[in-house]
């Protein structure tokens, strides 16, 4: 059942990433977007990822970059490049508000409020997208949706941190959106989230979403209340992960699975008999009862899940290392139980210097 | 007058519809108050983790969204159709025995109240908030589904705590609650539009969320069967005409008239 699974989501995943083609000629046309970009420090490949935005070629946009406080080095990165592209409409917002305990929200409410059109996009930091960018997302607004969201490819890894972070983005990431959405439940990526600011208003904007850890998730939530459809971007963006940590890769991914587990707990339970090695040898203990060899099926599942697995990563960062790859996937593989029971005994998480307890639901409450 | 239709689920919990999409069936209809009042399950027993789980129940985490959907919708109801909708939820006690599940109706109350306690403390509370509490289907609903029969058992020591009872549900009235002295109002306890067709409550009080609830506590309201795509005209000479018993022209009429509902409240 979950090779059965992985196989659908691959397919999904394919077709997703190859047929889902925008309206270009962009039914609702090409209407003025805001882009708020939260900054934080300064990621691996900052400048070079924020000016992939002043280049972006669409008739009308602005950029406004949010940091908590004036001594945030990414400061300087962004002052730079408003320098290097003067005509491109782009400000700066120092100063949070303390709306709620999610430390992007707060990043971003002044921002929000401020921008010039109703169109909003919010894109992280750490991605890296190509010029027609704003013109593919926006064309895939339509009568009845809601939010635009997109998959996110991980690229340009560095250190068996950084595999792994890659491996899990172009797999495991990216084919559970896909299938979570053909299963009618909207994940959505704050990586890439475009909405209208007068819908999201009727849930009570950002402001409202600031008490949640999983702010895009709730978002795209929240848009289905309203009826609204959340749409899967075709281009998946492009987040440049550089260097990483096996550490900062652990506590990134704690943090992303006690989400889950505190918004769908049910599907979280049952993770690890969809992951490959557990789904393997339970499927070979099975089949063995038949007569059938554990070992030559258990190695048969593994082949067939590495191969759906290097479609969907190879189609997201076709330019990888296919060594490091393979590797970053069998520690990946090795060690999914393990992450699974580190998330699975805890419920509180550290996110920019703050240690926090997620509630049911994905609130959020000071540790 | 105008009619109300208080027991309405969305997609918040088990119903099958958007709040924006109920706020335009009901505008469009011409109705003058809706309520919508999503389950608010109990969050310590099974069932009420059971619809936790099942995304079936108002919580912590979905009441903020919830809250600010129903404002804004509340507005543009009012912009658009002169519709009054009334915040509230479902405090639903589900057990295993008809005879201790209840379910309690919170009218105009837009802060969180977990379903735990006992319903005369609920209700209560729901009064401290400046709401308006209602006895959901407490007899037989006449339908295979759970039924909720604790409030109705303990009828003498609740009477004086509850603000209202649920006369009818759907196309069903509910002979032992008509024959009460208790306030009433009926409603539809709507999952699909397919259930719209129902008894309703008639209003002859200003469009104001105030006034309304002012008239389900003093019991100054009546009753008619909504038959969805006939007309329903609502005016003095229909009042007349039926023995100032029920308005309307549906169905469930002549049973209304039989059974001289509004001669009770």
């Amino acid at each position: 059942m979950a090779l059965g699974l992985t196989f659908v989501g691959t397919w999904l995943s394919l077709k997703q990433f190859k047929s889902n083609i925008p309206h270009l000629d962009a039914p609702f046309g090409l209407f003025p977007v805001s882009v708020l970009k939260p900054l934080s420090g300064v990621d691996a490949g900052l400048s070079d990822n924020l000016e992939t935005f002043f280049l972006q070629r669409y008739p009308e946009f602005e950029l406004i970059f949010s940091v908590a406080c004036e001594s945030d080095s990414a400061v300087r990165v962004v002052e730079r490049l408003m320098k290097t592209y003067p005509a491109v409409s782009a400000r700066l917002i120092i100063g949070d508000v303390n709306e709620g305990l999610n430390p992007k929200v707060n990043n971003m409410i002044r921002s929000y409020d401020v921008a010039k059109y109703d169109w909003i996009l919010i894109s992280d930091s750490n991605v890296r997208v190509k010029e027609d960018y704003l013109r593919r997302l926006v064309g895939h607004v339509d009568n009845g949706v809601g939010l635009v969201t997109a998959v996110v490819a991980g690229t340009a890894p560095s250190g068996i941190g950084g595999w792994l972070e890659a491996t899990f983005l172009n797999t495991f990431y990216a084919r559970g959106m896909v299938l979570a959405k053909a299963l009618g439940e909207a994940c959505v990526v704050g990586k890439s989230m475009l909405f209208s600011r007068s819908v999201a208003n009727r849930f009570g904007g950002i402001r409202n979403l600031s008490q949640y850890l999983a702010e895009d998730y709730m978002a795209g939530k929240a848009m289905e209340l309203l009826g609204l459809k959340v749409v899967i971007a075709r281009d998946p963006v492009r987040q440049h992960i550089g260097q990483y940590s096996i550490n900062q890769f652990w506590q990134r991914h704690v943090r992303w699975g006690r989400i889950r587990k505190a918004q769908a707990p049910l599907t979280f339970m049952v993770e690890p008999l969809f992951g490959c090695l557990v789904s393997g040898l339970i499927g070979a203990g099975a089949l063995s009862a038949i007569d059938m060899p554990f070992f030559a099926v258990f190695t048969a599942h593994v082949a067939a899940w590495f191969l759906c697995d290097s479609m969907i990563f190879r189609s997201l960062y076709p330019e990888c290392d296919d060594r490091r790859a393979i590797l970053g996937w069998g520690v990946r593989e090795l060690t999914a139980l393990a992450l699974w029971a580190n998330i699975a005994i805890g419920r509180t998480v550290k996110w920019r210097g703050k240690q926090l307890r997620i509630l049911p639901g994905g609130l959020l409450e000071t540790h | 007058m105008f009619l109300g239709d208080f027991h309405i689920h969305s997609t918040f919990s088990d119903g099958k519809h958007s709040v924006p999409e109920l706020i335009d069936a009901f505008g469009t209809r011409g109705f003058g108050v809706i309520a919508i009042t999503d389950h608010l399950c109990e969050s310590r027993t099974t069932l009420g983790k059971a619809a936790g789980f099942l995304g079936h129940t108002l919580t912590p985490a979905t009441f903020p969204l919830y809250k600010a959907i129903l404002r804004s919708e509340a507005e543009r109801a009012w912009r658009e159709y002169q519709m009054v909708v009334i915040p509230g939820f479902e405090l639903t006690k589900n057990t295993l025995s008809n005879h201790r599940s209840a379910h309690l109706l919170a009218l105009g109350v837009t802060e969180y109240l977990p379903a735990d306690g006992d319903v005369k403390d609920l209700a209560r509370q729901i009064r401290a908030l400046g709401g308006v509490s209602v006895a959901a289907h407490p007899v037989w609903t006449g339908k295979l589904e759970k039924q909720t029969f604790h409030i109705w058992d303990r009828r003498e020591e609740l009477e004086s705590e509850l603000d209202a009872w649920e006369v009818a549900s759907g196309g069903l009235l509910f002979q032992k609650v008509a024959e009460s002295h208790y306030r009433k109002i009926a409603s539809s306890d709507l999952h699909s539009l397919k259930q719209i067709s129902s008894w309703k409550t008639v209003f002859d009080c200003d469009r104001d969320p105030g006034a309304i609830l002012d008239a389900i506590r003093s019991g100054k309201v009546r009753f008619a069967y909504y038959q969805d795509g006939e007309e329903l005209i609502l005016d003095d000479g229909i009042c007349d005409r039926t023995d100032d018993c029920c308005l309307g022209n549906g169905p469930g009429a002549d049973f209304c008239r039989n059974m001289a509902v509004s001669k009770a409240v």
